[in-house]
């Protein structure tokens, strides 16, 4: 009803309802707010579709490439294009269908990927815009090979689109607790699209990241493991995998950013003991509040602490305080030896006129001047 | 002159590190590198060479120097490198990859 005022009353009544509308809201977050609104905004326009464009660098480094796949078009010969033109499909499947989310900005924004980036380029990047692909070690000897190509798992291609929605959301930065954090909600939701594409429950999956990346030539099952962090490789050239699953282990360095991809193992490792907790399928509770948390809760800054405190403060205002999804978030962290505390709900940053949500009354015209 | 190179980062995270011994590589290896190097002026670059954080996933980088007049080290990532140093890296990078055995 409000919505309705501020799109068709008068000046006054607009901004009275604007300041309701606000007001009501902050209790809710202004992000969320302006997530709904966007929503409806896009619902209302052109339907939500995905528009996925693959693009080759034919082993060199200028992006994005020569186009060779658009959205709708049927299979190439290349299985690195298809891979990445797939798997970016079931991403944005998952993350439409269960968390009401359109693309990675959710504004419907086109998904791009580059394949076949450098010669022997042993890795996968979200490099702000787009998604990067190299093709492995297939430039050595088959004896010396240890990756394949990095199209070759679905979860991977999750793990690079979340890192485009953290941008648009939480924006985690990318060094220290924060960073694994990131680095963690990346390999969560890469998870659960494998999880979503194979019709797997939390129980049935493997929760192993990057399976089938490495060849045969490595002793290892995958490149990170959220159920048994530290465990998926333990191999005489790549060594071990340096994953801790507990606060008591986590490796302070300087390196890999602060070790994003090492201490990320401690809150993988949170979501698989919650998620298992409440059975059924990942995505649909765990998944639930994990989301909420990176969309409308966490912020630049955010450690593990935090995430602790708000997906249980999350999980408490969707599934009730004491609920049985409440208590399997609380374990999860427990079981990582964080204890998740009760917080207040923060009210969103508001600069007397000049928030989000202002700003997008304002450029929607539906404000005089101010 | 010993270099050493060291990689992290990267989706899978992982270390690789390699010390390189100027006097025991091929001359053909040695003398590219030194080439590199003084191309670069190795020395008057600075300690750290990161941009402003956007991206994820890309490779970090350390290539440290060492010969008689002490040691030299360098870091910087895939989003910062400059131009002039990436054929360095490339090539560190390159030789680490097809001696780890």
């Amino acid at each position: 009803m409000l919505g309705e005022i501020i799109a068709k009353g008068s000046d006054n009544q607009r901004s009275r309802a604007m300041q309701t509308l606000s007001l009501s809201e902050q209790a809710r977050g202004q992000r969320r707010a302006l997530t709904d609104i966007s929503h409806m905004l896009t619902a209302m326009s052109a339907s939500a579709e995905k528009t996925r464009t693959i693009y080759d660098a034919r082993e060199g480094t200028t992006l994005p490439g020569t186009l060779v796949r658009k959205e709708g078009d049927p299979p190439v010969a290349d299985p690195a294009a298809n891979e990445a033109y797939d798997g970016c499909g079931f991403t944005y499947d998952l993350y439409k269908n269960f968390f009401g989310r359109n693309s990675l900005d959710g504004n419907g924004m086109h998904i791009d990927s580059t394949v076949h980036y450098q010669k022997g380029y042993d890795n996968a990047f979200w490099d702000g815009k787009q998604m990067v692909y190299g093709d492995g070690d297939e430039d050595l000897p088959e004896a010396q090979r240890l990756f394949n190509r990095f199209t070759i798992s679905v979860d991977i291609i999750g793990h690079e689109l979340t890192h485009g929605i953290t941008q648009y959301e939480a924006n985690l930065a990318y060094f220290a607790q924060s960073g694994a954090l990131n680095e963690s909600m990346s390999d969560v939701f890469g998870s659960l699209v494998k999880q979503y594409q194979r019709g797997q429950s939390a129980a049935e999956a493997d929760w192993i990241i990057g399976e089938g990346l490495f060849t045969s030539n490595v002793k290892g099952v995958g490149i990170r493991s959220m159920k048994a962090p530290g465990t998926a490789y333990d191999d005489p050239v790549i060594g071990k995998d340096p994953q801790p699953g507990h606060m008591k282990d986590y490796v302070s360095t300087t390196q890999d950013n602060g070790g994003v991809h090492i201490n990320s193992g401690i809150p993988n490792h949170a979501f698989y003991v919650a998620a298992l907790e409440i059975g059924g399928n990942a995505w649909e509770k765990a998944g639930q509040v994990w989301y909420i948390a990176l969309r409308d809760n966490l912020k630049g800054t955010s450690d593990f602490q935090d995430a602790a405190n708000q997906t249980f403060l999350i999980a408490g205002q969707k599934f009730g305080v004491g609920s049985l999804e409440q208590k399997a978030v609380a374990k999860g962290w427990a079981e990582v030896g964080i204890t998740a505390v009760s917080v207040p709900v923060t009210p969103p940053v508001t600069n007397g006129g000049s928030g989000c949500l202002t700003a997008v009354f304002r450029g929607l015209g539906l404000l005089r001047n101010g | 002159m010993r270099i050493h190179f060291e990689r992290t980062g990267g989706f899978a995270g992982m270390s690789m590190a390699t010390t390189f011994d100027l006097d025991d590589l091929p001359e053909d290896e040695a003398d590219h590198l030194k080439s590199l190097l003084d191309d670069l002026d190795f020395d008057d670059l600075p300690e750290k060479i990161v941009s402003s954080p956007s991206g994820a996933d890309r490779f970090s980088y350390t290539i440290a120097i060492e010969n008689k007049k002490g040691r030299r080290a360098v870091e910087t990532t895939d989003s910062a490198a400059p131009e002039k140093l990436r054929g360095l890296i490339n090539l560190l990078n390159q030789m680490s990859r097809t001696r780890r055995m």
